[in-house]
């Protein structure tokens, strides 16, 4: 069927309506990025569509603000911790649910349906059961009949902690997905590089792997948007009462909740920049990100 | 000959033993002890270099180093040595950050604030009947309501409409699709600016308050603070409309429009009662998942065969009818799904009121008292039961959907 054809589709009421939910979208953006390159005065003393309306907001738009955020106000350093809980966070799943998934779907061993179904049922749990248990573990360890597993680490406060959190939330995603993912590569390939005598390691790294790409590229567009715009993990485990440890969701946040006052012009550019990351992420990846969107319906 | 065979078993035991217990062991303590001393002793910059460095390298020896102490096991165990390795430290770490963390918030939850002694229902019993607790509660309904609601029913809309044009789809879907993309916390705060809310004499700079006070009323000219000709013109004349503080108002009682109502009256009072705060920090989330429950729709009602659309036409089928009894039914299983997803969206929605309200003003939602409770309050028995709570409501939901998924993949 020809779409173009039909004389009821694009129906001007479409249009309308569509075209009212976009300007609705649009619409709170739009004063908010307007805002940010205001002087903080102006924007206290005239609003946003009254300057528009008078003409002074041509005369007013300066760059300030951001340079005030990112350099006096230190977002650089907050946008840096991003990046160092962000890119480890997204790496460390992955690579571990590639290996756990490459067992699943071309190994045999004892047990293996039992316990990939408690992969699959790791994902029902929420975060929010983890959490308090997780703080003490990282602060004081494990002991199991008084033994000690893990012993006190106090790795509260630093990247790890947030490293080991994200990934350990990640993974039965990331294993689930990518063992879905690798199931559908034609399994006579891998079957006969065994049979030529190529190791599973030589298999994984040079066969399976690239295979991979696009599922591993759906799930870590997903975990790093995840991760870099997540608040509570970083929250609890870095904290928000040291400046320094700041990533860049929790500066927005400390901004937000009016630590600052009414600063107006820091809040809307503060918050553009943290958005600039992840836009970008998703305008250039969205195709990945809406696979690894649908596929995470269900994380933990 | 028997001994020998005892030696290679014990051999390869110790192997096994190193390669998957010792060995992961040493690496995680080496990078977390690691890591640690360095916070302490290197600049911050240096800091994040090392933190990528480490973070994106040291996954990868784990596995090399693994491998390599595989192979010095005798060959005919190397082929079930190699598979737990594979895939156990993704059990491991599963075990270890979900399953061990989430039995003993259950564990917590029967005992008292510091984990010292057990309270028996205590905290369940607090979480019932505390009225703070009851408010959440309320509240946390009142959003699965409406959020899933509003998500499923505009994010149809748009997923059917859009699908209708010739061109500009991708562009009103990618309009909407977009806040999903932004962090929670940084939607609030655009929001925050929306519903801003300045004590009268100064000007209001959030829109709403704006135009609120800038309606001319009772043959009076309101303006919103603004200067023309060098004459100013504010809005403080008695006649013009107040401000309002939008995510102040718990309930409708002080807006001008509701004082009037009567409040025994059924309908009316439900109206009084409403949650105006509450309501609004609702459309924060309406507003980042519409395209992500758009996006899905429209690539479920794509996969519909154009034929039956056709057949509908044909029959003179009017457009309402062919969504209701066409669209509606095919992609049943799509909407189930979006909604199982905002269902549990929702009940674990943090960022947006701990941002906007912390919680206060009778907002409060289950996951943000769950962490008031631990880092507020210190109190970690209440803070797991609410812990608790949540698990509970997420749990039959997803149980329900893998069952369902698992009676369409068998019939």
């Amino acid at each position: 069927m020809n779409r173009n054809t039909q004389k009821w589709y694009d129906k001007p009421v479409t249009k309308i309506i569509l075209i009212t939910i976009a300007f609705t979208w649009i619409f709170p953006v739009f004063g908010f990025v307007l805002s940010s390159f205001r002087p903080g005065e102006a924007i206290k003393r005239e609003s946003w569509w009254d300057a528009i309306y008078t003409g002074k907001l041509w005369t007013e738009l300066t760059l300030a603000n951001y340079s005030e955020i990112f350099f006096a106000d230190n977002l650089d350093r907050s946008f840096y911790n991003s990046f160092a809980v962000t890119i480890p966070s997204t790496i460390i799943p992955i690579t571990i649910a590639a290996f756990a998934a490459y067992a699943f779907a071309f190994m045999e061993f004892r047990g293996k349906e039992p316990l990939f179904l408690l992969v699959v049922a790791s994902m029902i749990i929420p975060l929010q059961m983890s959490l308090i248990p997780l703080v003490q573990l990282f602060k004081s360890g494990v002991e199991v009949f008084g033994l000690p597993i893990i012993p006190a680490l106090d790795i509260n406060g630093t990247f790890v902690a947030t490293w080991f959190a994200h990934s350990g939330f990640g993974l039965p995603l990331a294993t689930f997905l990518l063992r879905d993912f690798m199931m559908s590569l034609p399994r006579s390939v891998i079957e006969s590089a065994k049979i030529d005598g190529a190791s599973n390691m030589t298999t994984f790294f040079k066969l399976v792997l690239p295979l991979s790409v696009a599922g591993i590229a759906a799930f870590a567009t997903f975990q790093f948007l995840w991760v870099y715009n997540d608040f509570l993990v970083a929250n609890v485990f870095l904290g928000v009462y040291k400046p320094e440890n700041l990533v860049v969701t929790s500066h927005v946040s400390q901004l937000a909740v009016g630590a600052y006052g009414e600063a107006w012009h820091l809040r809307t550019s503060g918050a553009i920049i943290s958005m600039i990351v992840p836009l970008t992420v998703f305008f250039s990846l969205q195709r990945f990100f809406i696979r690894g969107l649908i596929g995470g319906a269900v994380k933990g | 000959m028997k001994q020998q065979k005892q030696q290679e078993k014990l051999k390869s035991i110790g192997i096994s033993m190193l390669a998957l217990g010792f060995f992961p062991l040493i690496w995680f303590l080496f990078q977390a002890i690691l890591f640690r001393e360095l916070t302490e002793i290197i600049s911050r910059n240096l800091l994040v270099v090392f933190a990528l460095i480490i973070g994106s390298t040291f996954v990868f020896l784990l596995f090399l180093g693994m491998d390599k102490i595989i192979k010095l096991s005798p060959k005919e165990n190397r082929e079930s040595l190699e598979a737990r390795m594979f895939a156990g430290p993704s059990l491991f770490m599963i075990a270890l950050f979900l399953f061990y963390p989430a039995i003993r918030t259950f564990y917590i939850s029967f005992k008292d604030r510091y984990s010292n002694d057990f309270v028996g229902f205590e905290n369940y019993r607090w979480a019932f009947s505390d009225p703070e607790m009851l408010v959440t509660i309320r509240n946390q309904i009142i959003w699965l309501v409406f959020v899933v609601f509003f998500v499923l029913l505009i994010g149809l809309v748009v997923g059917w409409l859009s699908d209708r044009l010739n061109k500009g789809e991708a562009f009103f879907k990618s309009i909407v699709f977009m806040p999903m993309a932004i962090s929670a916390v940084g939607a609030s705060a655009i929001f925050k600016f929306i519903y801003e809310y300045r004590p009268p004499p100064l000007t209001q700079i959030g829109i709403i308050n704006g135009i609120r006070v800038s309606v001319d009323r009772l043959g009076t000219q309101c303006m919103n603070n603004r200067i023309i000709d060098g004459v100013f013109n504010g809005f403080d004349n008695p006649n013009c409309l107040k401000p309002i503080g939008w995510l102040q108002q718990r309930d409708m009682t002080n807006l001008p429009f509701a004082q009037n109502l009567n409040p025994d009256g059924f309908m009316s009072s439900i109206l009084v009662n409403l949650p105006i705060n509450t309501m609004l920090l609702m459309v924060i989330m309406i507003w980042m998942f519409t395209g992500f429950a758009a996006v899905v729709f429209s690539a479920g009602i794509k996969a519909i065969p154009a034929e039956i659309m056709e057949a509908g036409q044909i029959d003179g089928a009017s457009e309402l009818r062919v969504f209701m009894s066409i669209v509606i039914p095919y992609i049943k299983s799509t909407i189930i799904v979006v909604g199982t997803y905002m269902v549990v969206t929702v009940l674990k929605a943090f960022d947006i009121i701990y941002v906007s309200t912390r919680g206060d003003l009778e907002t409060n939602l289950l996951a943000v008292k769950m962490l008031d409770e631990f880092s507020k309050y210190r109190n970690f028995g209440r803070s797991a039961t609410v812990a608790v709570l949540i698990f509970v409501c997420v749990l039959p939901i997803i149980v329900g959907t893998a069952i369902r998924e698992r009676e369409n993949t068998q019939s």
